[in-house]
């Protein structure tokens, strides 16, 4: 827990995480980006989908 | 042609890019992915620019959003497709397009507009052509100014982000 909180600066930003993204070129950030931004909306949709789904099964009941 | 389960599931934000870059658009890129490009480890879900406004670049920019099935983004379900006199006033057109989101803005924080911003960008190599971004220093000042909840909570990662920048 300690050696975690080392690694964030006074904001609680995670420095290594900050480094790790700086050594990649803007062209893989971007598409790193493109790739979290699709899981991001594939897990939108499938939460929509799930709350979708039992609101069914409860208007069936 | 839209439909809702499109609107919600893509994003190819690069393409986006391409788009623009290839149509030969003039513009810079601004909020959270001109962050991203510049080594903040933030995600964003839309492509946000500033535009020059002659009408040869609106023309161009207009020509492009046809082609990428662009409409303006509502929180209701009507398809309002855009006009070429919707990019010269100094208002925000916020789209969805086939490719993902694109926020297309005359002025960002402080009025500032394409003319006042081009200074303060750096050029980035993207698939072999150039693309000019608002620089760190630069979009950190925009949104210590603002008053948008959302910009100020991405602050910190970008102050870390220029600081360790800076050190290199």
């Amino acid at each position: 827990m300690t050696e975690k909180n080392e690694t964030k600066n006074s904001s609680g930003v995670d420095k290594g995480l900050v480094a790790m993204f700086l050594k990649m070129s803007p062209e893989e950030r971007l598409l790193a980006n493109d790739n979290a931004a699709r899981a991001i909306l594939e897990l939108r949709n499938a939460f929509k989908q799930q709350k979708d789904n039992s609101r069914g099964s409860k208007r069936n009941t | 042609m839209h439909s809702n389960s499109k609107k919600t599931t893509v994003a190819d934000l690069s393409a986006i890019l391409e788009g623009l870059i290839k149509a030969d658009v003039k513009f810079i890129l601004v909020g959270g992915l001109a962050a991203v490009v510049q080594g903040a480890p933030v995600t964003t879900l839309d492509v946000d620019i500033v535009h020059d406004r002659s009408s040869e670049n609106i023309a161009k920019l207009f020509k492009f959003l046809k082609s990428i099935d662009t409409i303006f983004r509502r929180p209701d379900d009507k398809i309002i497709t855009p006009k070429a006199d919707d990019f010269s006033g100094l208002k925000h057109a916020l789209f969805t397009t086939r490719l993902g989101p694109l926020d297309v803005l005359a002025v960002i924080e402080e009025g500032k507009a394409y003319e006042d911003l081009i200074n303060h960008t750096i050029e980035i190599e993207f698939r072999g052509h150039r693309i000019h971004v608002l620089d760190l220093e630069m979009l950190i000042k925009l949104k210590r100014a603002s008053n948008d909840p959302k910009h100020k909570q991405q602050l910190p990662v970008l102050e870390e982000t220029l600081r360790q920048l800076e050190e290199k």
